[in-house]
């Protein structure tokens, strides 16, 4: 029975063994892989700071929201899109009277256009004015 | 509309030759004589066919045409004529005219996407004017067939859409990807009318036709509005002719008012409801 006993033993010590070499093996993989990581990102921010001098910066994107490109847009950001071909300028809480979302709802949909190109945004005053940018005057 | 919501709406089809700017011609007569004050734009930039059909009402040279008010170079009003007179309308029926000649087609059709923008908010713009200062109850929109900037433009910018199609194979598959992708994307709210369905010879009893209206419904997924029969007389007719002037009680005549009466009446009650995007 004694001898049983210390085979199992010595059995589940050599597994115990197995499985720390296998965690080991294992954490240097995941060191390399944040050593990866930490070297993309710092060349991300080297890019980054060359082209923010050197190119254009991502603000300075512009699509023009006509009607047959809105068809590639979600559907959630074609309506603001569609509310502002109407309104001319208006605020998230004017897209959100027009559409019936949410404020919040329309202020991220709006941001959103900004970040895309679609759109431009302006303060007056204590309000931020989302609006589409157009080569020519309206002429009633 | 006196009394009810004023509406802008758009005729369209998916492919030429279903009858659009006939329809879009007397659907205005129809509503200018039952004295509304109408206004009929002609939105067909690449095959403008209303300066033909009002040549003889048209007195002296256009001076500013439909191009010239989206080109920012003339107001709205000053690109509207009052062809009224020429009918002896109850109300007003003024028309914005395209301009036919080959250099002005070919300046529009070169537009930059950029000046589409501004003609979509310029249609949005006009309706103010039109509503607000000028008193119009009703604006048609007589738009060039398929997906093209201009109908685009006009589909968005207005209340309702009349898809006009015929009972051909190829007309109904346009519809229906049209409806799909274009309509439904817009979530606006849109109706079918089908025209030249049979030839008028061939009589058919009420029962038929909301048969075959129930059976477009299931397929098109939106509400048909109308069925017109095909009529030979309706087809061999001068484009200089307006029916709903001529011949009052032309079947073809008596059709659409009552196409003309679902849009005012019809599409703010039970229609309204089938609207998809409602």
């Amino acid at each position: 029975m004694a001898t049983k006993a210390k085979s199992a033993i010595s059995g589940t010590e050599q597994l115990l063994s197995r499985i720390v070499d296998g965690l080991n093996h294992v954490n240097k993989k995941l060191d390399s892989i944040i050593q990866l990581n930490k070297n993309i990102l710092s060349m991300q921010k080297r890019l980054l700071r060359k082209y923010s001098i050197q190119g254009p910066s991502v603000t300075e994107l512009k699509i023009e929201p006509d009607a047959l490109s809105l068809l590639s847009l979600p559907a959630s950001l074609r309506k603001t899109v569609m509310v502002l071909y109407k309104l001319e300028k208006a605020t998230a809480e004017g897209l959100a009277k027009e559409t019936g979302r949410l404020r919040a709802v329309e202020s991220a949909a709006a941001n959103q256009l900004v970040r895309l190109g679609y759109l431009k945004k302006k303060r007056e005053g204590r309000e931020v004015y989302f609006y589409i940018e157009s080569p020519m005057e309206i002429e009633k | 509309m006196k009394g009810k919501k004023r509406r802008v709406i758009t005729i369209h089809s998916s492919r030429g030759g279903t009858g659009k700017t006939v329809i879009a011609t007397n659907l205005a007569a129809i509503y200018a004589n039952k004295g509304l004050n109408v206004v009929l734009l002609d939105l067909d930039f690449r095959a403008p066919s209303l300066v033909a059909v009002f040549s003889k009402t048209i007195k002296g040279p256009i001076k500013h045409w439909l191009g010239d008010f989206l080109d920012g170079r003339c107001k709205a009003k000053q690109a509207l004529i009052d062809v009224s007179e020429g009918y002896n309308f109850r109300g007003k029926l003024l028309v914005g005219f395209a301009n036919p000649s080959i250099d002005a087609i070919r300046n529009l059709v070169e537009k930059s996407r950029a000046w589409e923008v501004t003609a979509v908010k310029k249609l949005f713009s006009l309706r103010s004017t039109l509503f607000n200062e000028m008193g119009i109850d009703c604006c048609i929109f007589d738009t060039s067939p398929g997906v093209q900037y201009t109908s685009v433009n006009a589909v968005v910018s207005s209340d309702i859409s009349v898809i006009v199609t015929t009972y051909d194979s190829l007309d109904m598959k346009g519809v229906e990807n049209m409806l799909v992708e274009l309509y439904d994307a817009f979530a606006k709210k849109t109706v079918v009318l089908v025209n030249k369905v049979f030839p008028e010879t061939r009589m058919w009893s009420n029962r038929e036709q909301k048969q075959l209206i129930s059976r477009m419904e299931k397929v098109l997924r939106h509400p048909v509005i109308g069925v017109i029969p095909c009529f030979c007389d309706v087809l061999q007719a001068k484009r200089t002719s307006l029916l709903a002037v001529e011949k009052p009680n032309h079947p073809f005549v008596r059709n659409l008012e009552e196409v003309a009466e679902k849009l005012e009446v019809g599409v703010e009650t039970n229609l309204e409801e089938k609207v998809v995007g409602k």
